[in-house]
This record gives structure tokens, sequence and C-alpha cells, in this order.
């Protein structure tokens, strides 16, 4: 049977926008699409090459760990060393560059009174406080001990 | 038709090639061995803890490296309960919501001012850590007309960088407004967990930072034993922001009031 030149035609025409679809979908999407679903696999791999900023408490424990076990016996013991002491990438890779020197704003930050805070938490009224240097009576790493 | 199956062929050919070649060009630091189907991350917060420090928020614009100005990826609120007005009737006052500079403080001093409100009329007051609630069904997934943001396998919602058109319709989508359009790349930005530091077996620097613990941090495919995680299980009762949207989040807060959206 030999198929009329009209069906003929349509089918090459089908074939031909079918195929160029096929073509333009291979070309156009990223190669590493679909690995884990709709997205470009890629991407994960992208998002995750940021370097870290915060070394976190782990590596000052390779060198402090005499002062991170002081801290742990006190109240301060869930406070993150960089949380007063600053960003220490630098100083975790290289001892010489030294972290920023923690002040006695970082205490006001935290145990300033405030309404809102919970009442676990030791609140004082700065200007009501004795004192002009919280580090004269407090040891930070362990508060509740004097100098 | 031999023709055609030759053409399928180089096209299956040159997409490998281009596979390759992007695979050298892309090749950065990205951590290896990190499978994203082998863990699913769940983040918690303890409102009982927070103390309205603002480190977490902080931290979080110094890790990812967010424009100054009025964009956050974790940010802090601070709910005012005010006492109702006597004769009312109501149990409480209508809840006064602030956030100034998302709870970071300017030169290190308290973040939060003391409530303008006076202390008498305050019923009570407290601190609420908010960002992206990791929702197992993302709203702004959906909206994305480019396909740019998405779920990962280990839960963690992304925004592909080189993908994203900043159109902005996830920032309007997201119920937790947890999403923003950064400035200076015109993409749209949000918490990635610390997708970069996760990865590495780091903790997300807002859980790191957080001096009172408020934020607990866990992979639920490999809890080991006396995991916070499952410590914070057993400890409380948990709930999600918004639950009548049915995103289920994978956020989970405990103590939170009524009032907290």
């Amino acid at each position: 049977m030999k198929l009329p030149p009209q069906i003929l035609r349509l089918v090459l025409v089908a074939m031909a926008i079918v195929g160029s679809y096929l073509i333009a979908r291979a070309v156009l999407t990223p190669p590493t699409f679909g690995e884990y679903g709709w997205y470009r696999g890629a991407a994960l791999n992208l998002i995750a090459s940021r370097e870290p900023v915060f070394a976190g408490k782990q590596a000052c424990d390779e060198c402090h760990s005499d002062i991170l076990h002081n801290l742990a016996k006190d109240a301060h013991k869930t406070l993150s060393c960089e949380g007063c002491h600053g960003v220490s990438r630098e100083h975790s890779n290289n001892p010489d560059i030294l972290p920023v020197k923690a002040t006695g704003s970082h205490c006001i930050r935290c145990h300033e009174a405030n309404l809102a805070r919970p009442v676990w938490l030791k609140q004082i009224i700065v200007k009501d406080h004795y004192g002009p240097k919280c580090t004269e009576c407090h040891l930070p790493h362990q508060p509740t001990k004097s100098p | 038709m031999g023709g055609a199956i030759a053409g399928l062929f180089m096209i299956s050919a040159a997409r490998a090639a281009k596979a390759a070649v992007q695979t050298v060009l892309v090749s950065t630091s990205a951590p290896k061995g990190y499978d994203p189907t082998q863990h699913k991350w769940l983040m918690c917060v303890d409102d009982n803890k927070c103390i309205g420090c603002g480190l977490c928020a902080e931290a979080c614009k110094k890790e990812n490296g967010v424009p100054e100005g009025p964009y956050f990826r974790t940010w802090i609120e601070r709910y005012i309960i005010p006492k109702p007005k006597p004769g009312s009737g109501q149990t409480r006052g209508e809840a006064i919501v602030d956030s100034p500079n998302g709870g970071i403080p300017n030169g290190g001093v308290s973040a939060f001012p003391e409530p303008t409100l006076p202390k008498d009329q305050i019923e009570h007051a407290f601190f609420v850590p908010k960002l992206c609630n990791l929702c197992e069904n993302p709203p702004c997934v959906q909206v994305c007309p480019v396909g740019a943001t998405f779920r990962a396998p280990d839960g963690a919602v992304l925004v592909d960088p080189k993908y994203c058109i900043g159109c902005a319709f996830c920032v309007q989508a997201c119920p937790y407004g947890a999403r923003f359009l950064n400035p200076v790349t015109k993409t749209a930005e949000k918490c990635t967990l610390c997708y970069h530091r996760i990865t590495r077996n780091l903790k997300p620097a807002c859980v790191e930072i957080c001096p009172a613990e408020a934020r607990i941090f866990g992979d639920l495919n490999n809890l080991h034993t006396d995991d916070p995680i499952q410590k914070f299980y057993e400890k409380n009762r948990v709930q999600v922001l918004k639950p009548h949207l049915g995103t289920e989040p994978r956020v989970l807060y405990a103590g939170l009031d009524k009032e907290v959206r």
C-alpha cells in the first residue's frame, strides 16, 4: 500500500517538528538536570563550594582545650568561642593572626535587662550595676568565679 | 531512518562531551563524598531559650556574605503582648511585633531596646528566631518559572544562582517571609542551612554561634546516641509555624505562643 502524498508530507512535517524539539531539548538541558529531581544536580555542588567563614568550636579545641575545659565547667558552657572572639578562621589556620579582642560590650549584648529575655538568664541594668569593667569582677570563661 | 539514529548518537556524544567540559570548568572546592540522598536535615528551635542577642542573625550575614541593609536569611522577632483594656472582655491585647535591623545590634550593644510600652501594661514578651522553614511542600518551589529553586533530597530548599532570573515570585510565595532579592546579584536568596558548612560536617553558623543552644540542628538519617535532636524531641512538645497552610515545615519550634505566625 502506498501512502497518499499529502499524508506523507504531514508525517514528514510532524517528524521534523518532533525531531527539532528533541534536538533542542538535548542541547539546552543542563547535563546534570534530573540527577536528583527537576533541577540541576550541579547546583548543589555550586552552593556547597562556598568557603566556610566561622571555624567552629572544634577547631578551637585543637589548641585551646584547657580553656574549653574550664568553660565547660561553668554557666558559659553553651557559648561558642567565636561569639565573643569574632570570626577566627584565619587564626585557626595561622596562629600568628590574632582574633578580634573580646570587649565588655559582648557581655551587655546578652546580659542587659530586657523584658523579653527569659527569666533564667542573669540580667543586669548596666547603669545601676557596679563597675566600669565586667572583667574586674567576673571571669568571662568562668562567670561565677572572680579573678 | 539510519540518518536519524546516527543523529541521535551524535547528540548523545555531544552531550557527554559537554558534560565532561562542564565538570572540568565547574570543578570547585566543593566537598567530595557528600551524598545528599544519605542525609535528612532538621532544624529545631527551643523558644524558651532564645535570649534575643542577635548573634545568629549577625553570624548568618557574615557566613553567607549577605549584603548590608534589610536583608536577612535568619532574624529575630520580638513579640510584646500587652494586657487587655479593662472591661474589654479580652484575655490579652493585640501583639506588637518588632525586629529592628533583624535583631542585630548596632555597635555590639543590646540588640533590642527596652519596649516602649510601660512595664505594667505588658502581659508578657519574648523573642522568636525565624528562618526558612524547610517545607516538605514548599510554595516557593512551585511558583518558580525557571525551576531554579528546588528541594534537595537532604531537605534543604536551595536556589540555583546561575538559573535564577530574579523575578521574585518565590519572595511573594513564601508564607514565612524567608526570601529576599539580593541587591548585588539580583537573584533570590534564602537560608541554605549553611549548605557549604553542613556538607563539610560543620554546624550552620547560627547554630554554631547561638550562646543559649536555642537552635538545635541534626541529621535524622544519622542520629547518634544522645543526639541533641533526640533529646529535644523527648523533652519538648513541638509545633510548626502556619500548619494550616499544609507546607509541612521541617523547622520545629518548642515553647511558642499562639500569636507567633
